[in-house]
């Protein structure tokens, strides 16, 4: 074990050696390592999240780099498995010695393991990702961040919407996931603060068939029917409810808004409505909309670089690095002071929403960055803005 | 629980019953392969997976649907030809544990070379009857579920006539039964295990080509699909195809049932405990037989 250690610090010195000579004969750089999963499970996000960091940091270095220095990128493979990501975060903090991490392997599950090691490294850490325990309890999470909205937020939202429009009776049919259970969890603190009655059904993203939830969902009598999953089996949910006559609203949560789970679903996404970020429908805001023209802008800077469309996805990781280099520019390369800055940003406008952060609350967006859209002629639709 | 409601119950059986038909199909080739080799086929539920996701490229190449089905099939069918030329005839002594480690590498690079080729993104295909619904009293059942069901009682028909009628069906019955034996009296034993692999992959291709409308399929669902199937046949019981089908419909039947009436929180464990309870009481599944070990 100590043999093995050592052979590989000094196999790394003589691998670094090069690297840090050139280093210092050019100007200083900002070191940023992320880690995304663009193989796995959860590699059908990792290429868009992969491709909204690279082109902040492209963009940065571009503009001539933060007060002169450039970003000196390092991109690891968290391969959607919690295990290789973590080998990569060792990496990341005591090889590369980067000045902070942006992205969380694109899974919660990686990114909440991700955490403690960036805060016994004293590194700041911006996830991407969406579990609030990534940055939970605060006082055990004094350098992780997010560029996501919390839960609790994405749920307030949806139940302001259901008490406008009248309808208190609620299922929601999460999967077993990370992901899923976190909704569960946060639903029943919501319900019993705003009086919904919410019954709970649950699944396993691997599943194929939900006929038995759903016949009880129908028993139920619920009025909105709210399914929280990344999987496919979101799709066959949709046709189920259909096909077993759920007179309920369906609606999916911010981790089915993609236009190619409503291309494989067909006719059953109508009346469907999705909780999302205003990204995806950036160009139907108000004009009065803070976020409308930076969505308009990065959409077009985007397709020009990348030749295809950006979702939300790119939004929130592009967000994520444009956050951490206002930071750089404020506190580095001292990362406590990196970390005190983060927390001072107020009022940034992003394409995700706009971020405040704070010492008590370190995940930027809130129930107003949350809309509601609908899927109609090709494209997603704003539904319900405020 | 909710208070009986027999409607309902009937609904969420057929449902059941359908993903049973697919769990009886991937486990009748885990069946067909363990009574020529003696060993468990790992890259069953890949074959599944690959038969969708071929099909699905072809059907986004706007290639008519039958053909792109069909010609999915016979690249499934192909690759478990391929699988057996490379990975099994060229062992020096195939015994089952060699075979299945084999397996399990054919499974890998089959899952590898289909998310490199065909992307990570699940696909789909509409079913032949589109998202139509048949109604039955108070019941409606997608076609494609019957489609399903329709599917796999095909396969079942025409496999039990292939071995009850025809001389090939007949010397496979032979190589299974006893290999040197049939080889004794000129049957081509290496020919009926390869044969064996293609019939494997072809029940495979069609739970993937039926399940697919139904779905969806991304290259990384075959390994659960293969589990599902492997749990069908130790059901049923791994000797028997018929076992292997029928194990498949009652755990599907099972799972549903389950998540209806207990919760849907413990579906899976439900499951999984009735599955241990029958393998106690029943150590060759509900319709194998009792073999003597041979000495």
């Amino acid at each position: 074990m100590t043999n093995r250690f050592h052979r590989r610090t000094v196999l790394g010195g003589i691998l670094a050696a090069p690297f840090v000579s050139r280093a210092n004969a050019q100007a200083a750089t900002f070191k940023v390592g992320t880690i995304l999963s663009v193989t796995g499970p959860a590699a059908f996000l990792g290429e868009d999240m992969r491709a909204g960091v690279e082109l902040a940091v492209e963009e940065i270095n571009a503009a001539g780099g933060i007060g002169g220095r450039k970003i000196e990128w390092f991109f690891y493979d968290g391969e959607s498995q919690t295990q290789r990501a973590l080998n990569a975060t060792r990496r990341l903090l005591s090889q590369d010695k980067v000045d902070a991490i942006v992205g969380g392997g694109s899974m919660s599950g990686i990114a909440v393991a991700m955490a403690p090691m960036c805060e016994q490294a004293g590194v700041p850490f911006m996830s991407t990702e969406g579990a609030m325990s990534i940055i939970e309890p605060a006082n055990e999470r004094r350098f992780s961040f997010k560029s996501t909205a919390d839960d609790d937020q994405v749920l307030e939202r949806l139940a302001a919407w259901c008490i406008k429009t009248n309808q208190k009776n609620v299922a929601l049919v999460a999967d077993n996931s990370g992901f899923g259970q976190s909704a569960v969890e946060q639903m029943k603190i919501v319900a019993q603060r705003r009086g919904l009655n919410v019954t709970y059904e649950s699944f396993n993203p691997a599943d194929t068939d939900l006929t038995g939830q759903l016949t009880r969902v129908r028993a139920s009598n619920a009025q909105v029917v709210v399914c929280w999953t990344v999987a496919p089996v979101g799709v066959v949910f949709l046709r189920q409810a259909r096909q077993l006559g759920i007179k309920g609203r369906l609606v999916h949560s911010y981790g089915f808004v993609s236009q190619r789970y409503m291309d494989l679903a067909g006719d059953a996404v109508q009346d469907l409505l999705l909780l999302s970020v205003k990204f995806p429908v950036g160009d139907q805001l108000p004009a009065s909309d803070p976020v409308r023209q930076p969505i308009v802008d990065l959409s077009g800077r985007f397709q020009k670089r990348y030749n295809r469309v950006p979702n939300q996805f790119v939004g929130q990781t592009y967000d994520a690095m444009k956050i951490v280099a206002e930071a750089l520019k404020a506190g580095g390369p001292d990362k406590v002071k990196i970390r005190d800055a983060l927390e001072k940003v107020r009022g940034y406008k992003g394409v995700s929403g706009v971020f405040n952060f704070s010492a008590e609350r370190h995940s930027g967006l809130g129930s107003s960055d949350v809309v509601l859209l609908d899927w109609k002629n090709g494209r997603f639709n704003l539904a319900d803005y405020a | 629980m909710p208070a009986f409601d027999a409607t309902a119950l009937i609904q969420v059986l057929i449902g059941g019953i359908g993903n049973g038909a697919v769990y009886g199909l991937v486990g009748l080739g885990f069946s067909l392969i363990y009574r020529s080799t003696g060993a468990v086929n790992f890259a069953q539920g890949e074959w599944v997976m690959l038969a969708g996701m071929a099909a699905a490229a072809g059907f986004t190449a706007r290639w008519p649907l039958p053909v792109a089905a069909a010609a999915a099939l016979v690249l499934v069918a192909a690759v478990g030809v391929l699988s057996y030329q490379i990975g099994v005839r060229r062992l020096r002594d195939p015994a089952p544990l060699l075979v299945t480690m084999v397996s399990i590498g054919i499974a890998i690079f089959t899952k590898g070379v289909v998310m490199v080729t065909l992307g990570k993104n699940p696909n789909g295909y509409p079913g032949v009857f589109g998202d139509a619904l048949v109604r039955m009293g108070a019941v409606s059942v997608p076609a494609q579920t019957l489609i399903v069901i329709a599917a796999c009682l095909a396969f079942v028909a025409a496999l039990h006539l292939l071995f009850a009628r025809s001389r090939i069906g007949l010397a496979l019955r032979a190589s299974a039964a006893d290999a040197d034996a049939a080889a004794l009296v000129g049957i081509p034993v290496r020919r009926m295990v390869m044969f064996s692999f293609a019939l494997a992959a072809a029940a495979g291709a069609v739970a993937g080509l039926v399940v697919t409308p139904l779905t969806l399929i991304s290259y990384d669902q075959g390994t659960m699909l293969g589990f599902k199937g492997f749990s069908a046949a130790m059901l049923g019981g791994i000797a028997s195809p018929l076992g292997a089908v029928a194990g498949g419909i009652v755990l599907g039947a099972l799972e549903a049932v389950s998540s209806y009436q207990i919760s849907s929180r413990f579906k899976d464990a439900v499951a999984f405990i009735l599955f241990l309870l029958v393998l106690f009481a029943r150590p060759h599944g509900l319709f194998g037989r009792r073999t003597g070990e041979r000495v």
